[in-house]
């Protein structure tokens, strides 16, 4: 139990149920809702979970900060046992938010196919131990079976991350699995049957390069929710701000957490350059070509707090920010070099005082 | 009235337009049979409910209310099939009970918003006076507050606070944020869902009326004061109404009806204030004080577009077509079939624009909508549910997919019609007569249908009539424009009929009915109103080209006298133009007017002296005219196209040989801008009366060494504007043109093909050809090489060459 307690502790990142343990504990001891066949808590509970709120005494941090409406068709789907389609851009919270519904709804988040162009078939459905498959011929102990599989027999929750990457034989090998809802081993002559409360949560991209086009049949299985990008500067900063002072816990940074001015930056920075607008709606920018997302934001505030916390006094400083900027928008190419330049020199420039520091900071380190 | 102190009347508390509201109304009804139903609507509307209640008045149809002089004032109540209201008078007529509508009449309720709207705008306008006199001064005291409509107590509110509630709409936005805290409170997303899953789906009679009562007793309660202090206007006006609704309950009382069998339909709003209708019933005295405006009422038809908030109804109905499918449904008695016909619906608007939806994702989409009401804890879903999983379902996560199909089905395309006769406006019979009479009157629909009129006799039919029906309609629908009515739109017919047809797109809707009656007030008759508006419209004129304009617009319309006024104003203003490109514009205009006038057959006689008259006004300023910029000289080159086609279409008519004189002597000044005299040569030669020697000699003359270049090549520019065949034919020309480049000296050369570039970049491909050959000829190279060459794509070099040219210095110009 130690060791498991230890292992915990070093794991760099720790599923949404151990995470959260205490939440989803205390909401199914409050839970006074109906609780559907397979899940461990009421459709309400998990809205709670997902949205936030209070379980008894116990403030529940809310997972996902936007439209609460999709939170909800999400769950809803899920209780009329249709597999659920999370689609969007990179870095929209779309894993995130499956292992999450996923760990309330089941309380396993682990039961993954994490979808790439050499993803085959067998990961879908089920392979063999191929040492045991040749010894004692095909038995049920040779079976090796994929997560969706072990999901089915569990009556829980799978998910399918980046689907869309896969290539479309093994997309389409779970639409047989999503209409029938039985897997069949033909060796053994055996048949798989999914329990209630099994469901796959697929996340999907659209906009990314390598990703296939996903079939009609396939869509047509899925309830689709397509995930935007934060609708307005104050959800993308809460969003911003709570995730930052999580990963920096989980991370033991020795830094103290960015300043709500440097959020502010940030986040207007990503915000103009991903809508090729300024807040204001009165100037016209330049997009870069590669994506901006929320999901950056983050990783460049860790980023820059790491940097603060291992070359500098703790404390983050424009410098560290600006390494920070140019990692996050000059990906590629020059283009995008000249892209954030004329950001700078025609927008940065002209905000005033407060933003003198980081302006300099950023022309020093796109020259 | 002290007996009736102590009474008690039964209210039922509606929203207007809701389907939820008129079922248990009707049910409240059935129950109470009461003899008279007095309903929340302008009393002297009540003569109107024998009409709102025929079987051949198709909702949606509403009562308009305008004053019948200016400035006009509006008011609208709107009834669909599913108003409490509608279906209120409907029970009354079957069941005999009186009906009446007990609100102000219209008039003072027009009266009223005249006031308020006059004092808000007031208020405005001191507010920013006040403003700028306290940067002046700060001790400046705001002045007091407004005077209150009809004299009733003030409520005193304190001016500094008053000034914060200028516009009528900052009354939305205190309350909305109050009922938005109630949505949260119920964990709902807006108000509107809130109220539908709560009173809508309320399927529980005897809890409907109570419920609404209380909440919206309370919901009075907490805005009340706040609307006294910063909404004194809105208050009264409220104030004052309920007063008159009082009064009007108390005489259905006298009239012997038992308090106990009356019931009172109103918003919600009012329901608590007249349950005891004897406190604060106006009195005689006051009812004289109330100020009235002199108004009309009329039904008219109205759209469920029109209904819905998209186009700026607020009366909270964004879904109207929704809405009577729900209420179809709670009459068939199974309202939860609303969300598979609201589902399947969509996706059948779906299939018909090209997507294909299976019947399985219908089902998938009706699962998911009550699998969402069910976390709220609903019977039903509401229309945002049941938005969401079409969206999810089949618009596979994209709204856009599903914006249009969802948009029938919530909004829809109804529109209501009225029986023949049913209380018109003298302007409506008049339109109605004239449809009827040009056989328009099944055009008269909300879908948009194209009409294509030969303006032409047609010999074929016996009658006068139908001879020129077409044309006739053309009048009328140039009518229709000239007063706004937006029925009919034109659409530019193709330029080789152009003379004789006219394409129109006729579409009804309710907007046009509005313009119609609004129209009352200009005159009785459409040609009367027309001839109102025209004349107002020349008095307003102060261009000729405008003036020019309305003449043509009379013409249209067929208005011979208005045409005769036209040409008056016309002609006195032309006196004392001197400008020759609006000059040249009118006369343009009044020629094809003229020589197309019997298409019309309208009299165009009287036109011809105004026309000779600008024409020869033209001439006279047309040398003086040229000298002027190149920006203006593009203005003057139309202005000198359209005399000279004048001059060759009337050349009975007008002066001509003056014409001649006058270009003559524009092509040879020197002093004018090179550009028109180039112009005004090529004219020469396209009109005989420069022969090839003269040309010859005038080429040399502009183009001989020593000419500045930008002299030189603008002159050519305008010379190249016009008949570019008898250029190009001219060998000796491009010889010419050849030496005055070979002339140049570098840097004059570079001025001079800026104006050459420009001439020649509207020459076309085959054109250029041409020209590369005959300077191939004159260089004594090989003809198709030169060509091949000249007309290639530009190196690399050249490009970079002509690049630099664009920051050419044009400071000395």
């Amino acid at each position: 139990m130690a060791a498991a307690k230890k292992q915990e502790q070093e794991a760099m990142r720790l599923p949404a149920e151990v995470l959260y343990q205490q939440e989803l504990e205390a909401l199914k001891k409050e839970d006074k809702g109906a609780v559907p066949p397979g899940w461990q808590m009421s459709p309400r509970a998990v809205l709670t979970f997902i949205t936030g709120g209070k379980a008894g005494k116990l403030d529940i941090t809310p997972k996902y900060i936007g439209n609460k409406r999709l939170v909800e068709m999400a769950i809803a789907t899920l209780v009329t046992d249709r597999a659920l389609m999370l689609i969007g851009e990179p870095g929209t919270a779309k894993s995130w938010l499956s292992e999450n519904l996923t760990a309330a709804v089941s309380g396993n988040s682990g039961l993954v196919v994490q979808g790439t162009a050499g993803t085959s078939e067998e990961q879908v459905r089920y392979s063999w131990n191929y040492a045991m498959l040749l010894a004692n011929g095909p038995t049920q102990e040779a079976l090796v079976r994929s997560p969706i599989m072990r999901a089915m027999e569990g009556g829980s929750v799978a998910r399918f991350e980046e689907i869309s990457r896969c290539a479309s034989e093994v997309q389409d090998a779970l639409i047989s699995i999503l209409s029938e809802k039985t897997v069949s081993v033909p060796e053994l002559g055996s048949e798989t049957s999914a329990r209630k409360g099994f469901s796959i949560i697929a996340t999907a991209n659209t906009r990314d390069r390598g990703v296939n086009e996903m079939s009609a049949a396939l869509k047509r299985r899925f309830n689709i929710i397509v995930l935007p990008a934060p609708s307005d500067l104050e959800t993308e900063l809460s969003i911003v701000k709570k995730r930052v002072s999580e990963i920096a816990a989980s991370y033991q940074l020795q830094a103290s957490p960015p300043a709500d001015e440097a959020l502010l930056k940030v986040v207007t920075i990503f915000r103009e350059l991903r809508s090729g607008m300024t807040l204001d709606r009165k100037e016209k920018l330049k997009s870069p070509n590669g994506v901006i997302s929320t999901a950056e934001a983050i990783s460049l505030l860790t980023n820059s707090m790491a940097l603060a916390a291992s070359f500098g006094s703790g404390d983050m400083t424009d410098e560290d920010l600006a390494a920070g900027l140019q990692g996050a928008i000059v990906k590629d190419d020059d283009k995008d070099k000249l892209v954030w330049k004329e950001y700078l020199d025609n927008v940065m420039k002209k905000r005033g005082s407060e933003w003198r520091g980081l302006y300099q900071a950023c022309r020093e380190m796109n020259e | 009235m002290n007996t009736a102190s102590d009474v008690r009347i039964s209210v039922f508390g509606v929203r207007h337009l809701s389907p939820g509201g008129a079922r248990h109304l009707l049910q409240y009804l059935d129950r109470v049979k009461p003899t008279a139903v007095l309903i929340e609507g302008p009393s002297d509307a009540t003569s109107l409910i024998r009409d709102l209640v025929q079987p051949s008045t198709v909702p949606p149809v509403a009562v308009l209310a305008f004053t019948d002089e200016m400035p006009v004032r509006t008011a609208l109540w709107p009834f669909a099939i599913y108003s409490p209201e509608l279906q209120a008078m409907r029970w009354s007529a079957k069941n005999g009970a009186l009906c009446e509508m007990i609100d102000l009449p219209s008039g003072a309720a027009l009266a009223l918003q005249d006031l308020r709207h006059r004092s808000a705008v007031e208020r405005a306008e001191r507010r920013a006076k006040e403003e700028a006199e306290r940067s002046e001064s700060p001790e400046t005291e705001g002045s007091g507050q407004p005077d209150l409509p009809g004299g009733l107590p003030s409520s005193g509110a304190p001016a500094a606070l008053e000034a914060e509630g200028v516009e009528e709409q900052e009354a939305g936005a205190a309350g909305r944020s109050l009922y938005e805290r109630i949505a949260e409170m119920a964990d709902e997303h807006d108000y509107e869902t809130y109220w539908e899953r709560h009173y809508e789906h309320n399927a529980n009679p005897d809890t409907y009326r109570d419920s609404i009562l209380a909440f919206s007793a309370e919901m009075r309660a907490l805005g009340e004061d706040r609307e006294r202090s910063e909404q004194p206007q809105e208050h009264a006006y409220n104030h004052v109404r309920e007063a008159y609704m009082r009064r009007q309950i108390l005489k259905a009382i006298e009239a012997g009806h038992d308090p106990a069998k009356i019931v009172v339909v109103c918003g919600a709003y009012h329901a608590a204030a007249l349950e005891e209708p004897a406190a604060g019933a106006m009195s005689d005295e006051e009812l004289a004080a109330m100020p009235i405006r002199s108004a009309k009422l009329t039904l008219m038809p109205y759209s469920y577009y029109r209904l819905s908030s998209l186009s700026g109804y607020g009366a909270g109905n964004n879904a109207p077509h929704y809405y009577q499918l729900m209420w179809e449904a709670m009459e068939a008695g199974r309202p939860d079939e609303l969300p598979r016909l609201y589902l399947s619906t969509a996706a059948r608007n779906l299939r018909a624009a090209g997507t294909h939806r299976s019947t399985a994702e219908v089902i998938e989409a009706v699962r998911l909508a009550e699998g969402l009401a069910s976390l709220h804890g609903g019977s039903a879903p509401t229309l945002q549910e049941l938005r969401d999983s079409a969206q999810t379902l089949l618009g596979r996560g994209e709204l856009s997919v599903v914006a249009e199909a969802l948009a029938r089905v919530d909004i829809g395309t109804q529109i209501g019609s009225l029986a023949e006769g049913v209380s018109q406006t003298p302007l409506q019979d008049d339109l109605n007569r004239e449809l009827k009479r040009l056989k328009l009157t099944k055009y008269k629909t909300a879908v948009a249908a194209d009409l294509s009129l030969d303006l032409r006799e047609n010999r074929r039919v016996s009658s006068q009539e139908a001879a020129f029906l077409d044309l006739n309609r053309s009048f009328l629908f140039h009518r229709l424009e000239l007063l706004e009515i937006p029925f009919v739109r034109s659409r530019p017919a193709a330029s080789d009929r152009a003379v004789w047809a006219e394409d129109w797109i006729i579409q009804w809707t309710p907007e046009a009915e509005i313009r119609v009656v609004e129209s009352t007030l200009l005159g009785e008759t459409i040609e009367i109103a027309c001839a109102y508006r025209l004349r107002e419209r020349l008095e307003a004129c102060t261009s000729i080209s405008e003036a020019s304009k309305l003449i043509e617009v009379s013409v249209r319309c067929g208005m011979t006298a208005q045409m005769e006024d036209g040409r008056r104003v016309l002609q006195s203003l032309a006196a004392d133009s001197r400008d020759v490109a609006q000059i040249a514009a009118a006369a343009s205009r009044l020629s094809g007017i003229i020589a197309y006038g019997d298409v019309r057959r309208a009299d165009t006689r009287p036109l011809v002296p105004l026309m000779e008259q600008l024409f020869y006004r033209g001439c006279l300023y047309l040398v003086d005219a040229a000298n002027c910029s190149d920006e203006a000289a593009y203005g003057m080159v139309s202005a000198i196209s359209d005399l000279n086609r004048i001059a060759q279409e009337h050349d009975d008519a007008v002066d001509v040989p003056l014409w001649s004189a006058e270009l003559n002597s524009l092509s040879e000044r020197d002093d004018r801008n090179p550009k028109l005299s180039g112009f005004a040569c090529a004219l020469l030669l396209e009109r005989g009366e420069m022969d090839t020697e003269q040309c010859a000699a005038e080429v040399s003359r502009r183009l001989s060494p020593g000419i500045p270049s930008e002299l030189g090549a603008g002159w050519f520019e305008g010379l190249s504007m016009r008949n570019r065949y008898a250029l190009l034919s001219r060998m000796s020309l491009w010889q010419q043109l050849n030496g005055y480049i070979h002339s140049l000296d570098d840097e004059e050369f570079k001025r001079a093909l800026v104006f050459l570039r420009r001439a020649f970049s509207s020459f076309s491909a085959h054109e250029k050809t041409m020209i590369a050959e005959m300077l191939g000829e004159l260089w004594g190279v090989n003809t198709e090489q030169t060509a091949e060459i000249l007309t290639g794509e530009l190196k690399e070099e050249e490009d970079k060459m002509l690049d630099e040219l664009n920051d050419f210095d044009f400071g000395d110009f």
